[in-house]
């Protein structure tokens, strides 16, 4: 169990990382590249200032939280914060980066680390809950909305059993080879799932730039289709 | 007994139910190739992949949306979500257009694209109003009203589109008269000599409209319907520009004088050439500045788009309103706080203020001389659409769309102000609104702003204001 641990925490994880941070990298320069490249001038003419002020507003979205689905969207936005700070500041994390980045990060207490563990596996039981009894939003949901929820719970509930002996049933090492496991699985679901929106939402935020359409592409749709002038 | 074959009334049923409107040539057969090929060709020569790749992979089906939408708000049907719709089309751009979605269909029973999903997408994209009101509350960015649109877009390249809108863009790029309401030059020139004559007797001021003047400083473009549905509205553009001193420096051209452009609802080629179009006709008059009168779509249309198609620096696009309000914070206008005396409200028309643009100017204007002005809630960017955006309120055949659903939450926030005036600056809402208040019994009238303005504007040397509102209270008796 030991060998598959530590297999686990070194080559495997510094494949998967990078397998995300490649896919990330993939997806980040491809809507640079068709931003900057294809719309060029364009963009100056784009109505910026909007655009980015609108995009600021869902930073601290107090404002848009209390206009409707008030719980679902305080539980979705309480959750992010979980899921960001524990995995890169929890202080057993911290030792991670130092040894695959160099990077040397602050560590957060263990105090706060058990409570925002513990608020985010409430936050995934929540937003599941609602999910499934919710109907418009059942409606609206396939059964990767469910898993990748799931998948994100495991490394929270792993790793909370894994560092809390007396509330863990199983042994340590197995909890621990599952906390790996989940965390390296979920790493390569990150660029080609919709856990992709780290890097997407930013784009997604501002594709109001979107309304800046190629001039004389209409014409060529046209005519690719028709052999000739547009219909009208 | 009936005397139509079974087999009759189903295929009517099933006609009736593939298309909600009217469309010149219907497609019947090999809509799925036609559609993807469409899809295809849009993809190569347009810039919405990225756009799709990145929705694609984000799309959290939180439903927000769907709280936000005056449709879902009253059908609470699931097929009414806007995420819902945007998925019909992000689902088949993955499975057709993506490595993943392909590699996806050779392992597992997939997305396919069938005959009844184009039917859901020909009734949902028009079920929409385009009104992007859940454009602001996604989390995630997702615009569905430009998916909407693009969805539309393909929609149209296969010969699906609603008659209504395909007919009048027909009309306004290879007709005679290039406007969507077929009002030729000459009754164009007789519709303005009649609202001089009407501005003489209201008035009592002497005006001649300019007409293909060279080198002004505004070329004005309104809803061309607004020459024959909106003469008060237009009656008070003038008037403002009497007043403030700047009747020299504007003009109506007559090659070109609808601002009207349906292509901003369902069409790339559409709305581009309908904007080169309007260029040209300020190039023709070596005009500076493009004035849009009351009009959320024109406006929008020709301030987003003027710049992205023009060739070299675009003109500057104004709605009449911040002109309006430009001449107010002047001193060049005065208008007469004594004169209406009505409750007011203000609707905000989603294509000029979803934005953020236009959506304090109105207000400084009405309250500095409607004693009475009270806000619909929610208002400003967070309005609820009319019912008739996007194109709909011009497609008769889903009146009782309009009427009973898409309005619904519209005429209830009218009732809830109390108002006897519901001011709104757009020939399209003006027109759903109007027909709304007639369904719902709404004790109220819909105008215009510059109708409202044209009753309380003093202008030196004409009527005043007072007078003018006293013959109207004899004329009326």
């Amino acid at each position: 169990m030991e060998a598959w641990i530590d297999f686990a925490k070194g080559p495997l994880f510094a494949v998967t990382f990078l397998i995300m941070i490649l896919g990330l990298a993939r997806l980040l320069i491809i809507q640079l590249y068709n931003l900057i490249i294809s719309k060029g001038g364009r963009l100056k003419n784009a109505p910026w200032k909007s655009i980015l002020k609108d995009a600021a507003t869902w930073f601290f979205p107090v404002k848009h939280l209390i206009k409707g689905t008030v719980i679902f969207s305080a539980f979705s936005f309480l959750f992010h914060i979980g899921v960001i700070i524990v995995p890169v500041f929890l202080a057993d994390h911290i030792v991670l980066w130092e040894n695959f980045l160099g990077a040397n990060l602050p560590a957060i207490g263990q105090g706060l680390a058990d409570f925002l563990t513990l608020f985010t596996i409430g936050c995934i039981l929540v937003l599941l809950f609602m999910r499934i009894f919710v109907r418009r939003q059942r409606a609206m949901s396939k059964p990767m909305d469910y898993f990748l929820l799931v998948m994100v719970l495991f490394p929270f509930l792993s790793g909370y059993l894994a560092s809390h002996p007396g509330s863990n049933p199983f042994t340590w090492e197995s909890m621990m080879l599952v906390h790996l496991l989940s965390a390296e699985f979920l790493f390569v679901l990150i660029p080609f799932t919709k856990l992709a929106h780290i890097v997407l939402y930013f784009f997604d935020r501002i594709s109001g730039l979107h309304w800046q359409l190629r001039p004389g592409a209409g014409d060529r749709v046209a005519k690719a289709l028709f052999d000739e002038e547009a219909r009208v | 007994m009936s005397t139509i074959p079974e087999e009759s009334k189903v295929q009517v049923i099933k006609e009736k139910k593939r298309y909600p409107y009217y469309i010149e040539n219907p497609v019947e057969e090999n809509r799925v190739e036609r559609f993807l090929e469409a899809f295809a060709a849009v993809l190569k020569y347009t810039d919405y992949k990225p756009l799709l790749d990145s929705y694609c992979n984000s799309s959290a089906k939180c439903n927000r949306c769907a709280v936000t939408c005056p449709v879902f708000q009253v059908t609470h049907d699931p097929r009414d979500i806007p995420c819902y719709r945007t998925n019909l089309l992000l689902d088949t751009y993955k499975r057709y257009f993506t490595i993943g979605g392909w590699f996806k269909s050779r392992f597992t029973n997939t997305f396919e694209l069938t005959e009844e999903i184009i039917d859901e997408m020909l009734d949902g994209f028009y079920r929409c109003t385009a009104c992007r009101r859940c454009t602001r509350e996604c989390p995630m960015g997702v615009d569905h009203g430009m998916i909407t649109r693009l969805g539309r877009y393909i929609l149209s390249l296969m010969g699906i589109v609603p008659k209504a809108l395909q007919v009048s863009t027909r009309e306004q790029l290879e007709g005679e008269t290039h406007n969507t309401s077929q009002i030729p030059k000459a009754a164009l020139l007789n519709t303005l000599e009649f609202l001089s004559e009407e501005l003489k007797d209201m008035l009592g001021i002497e005006v001649e409209f300019p007409i293909d003047k060279m080198e002004r400083e505004y070329v004005f473009f309104c809803a061309v319907s607004d020459y024959l549905l909106e003469p008060e509205t237009l009656m008070g553009n003038a008037a403002v520009l009497y007043a403030s001193g700047d009747w020299d420096k504007w003009t109506i051209g007559t090659c070109n004088y609808d601002g009207i452009n349906y292509g901003l609802f369902y069409s790339d080629w559409h709305l581009e050439n309908i904007i080169k179009q309007l260029i040209a006709e300020v190039d023709r008059l070596k005009g500076k500045n493009i004035l849009i009168g009351e009009c959320g779509h024109a406006s929008r249309s020709a301030h987003d788009f003027v710049p992205v198609f023009s060739n070299g620096k675009p003109y500057p696009v104004f709605n009449f309103m911040e002109y309006t309000l430009q001449c107010i914070r002047e001193g060049r206008i005065k208008l007469n706080r004594d004169i209406v005396t009505e409750k007011v409200t203000y609707h905000d028309p989603c294509n000029i203020a979803r934005s953020g643009w236009i959506v304090d100017q109105p207000r400084e204007i009405l309250k500095s001389f409607v004693p009475d002005f009270v806000e619909m809630t929610p208002n400003g960017q967070d309005n609820y659409c009319c019912g008739g955006g996007g194109g709909l309120v011009s497609v008769d055949e889903i009146h009782d769309f309009r009427m009973n659903i898409a309005g619904k939450v519209k005429a209830e926030q009218i009732r809830r102000t109390g108002a006897e005036i519901v001011i709104s600056p757009c020939a399209n809402c003006k027109k759903q609104l109007k027909e709304l208040v007639e369904h719902y019994d709404l004790p109220c009238q819909v105008m215009g702003i510059h109708d409202l303005i044209l009753k309380a504007i003093e202008i030196p040397g004409a009527k005043s204001a007072a007078e003018r509102k006293e013959e109207a209270a004899m004329f009326a008796m």
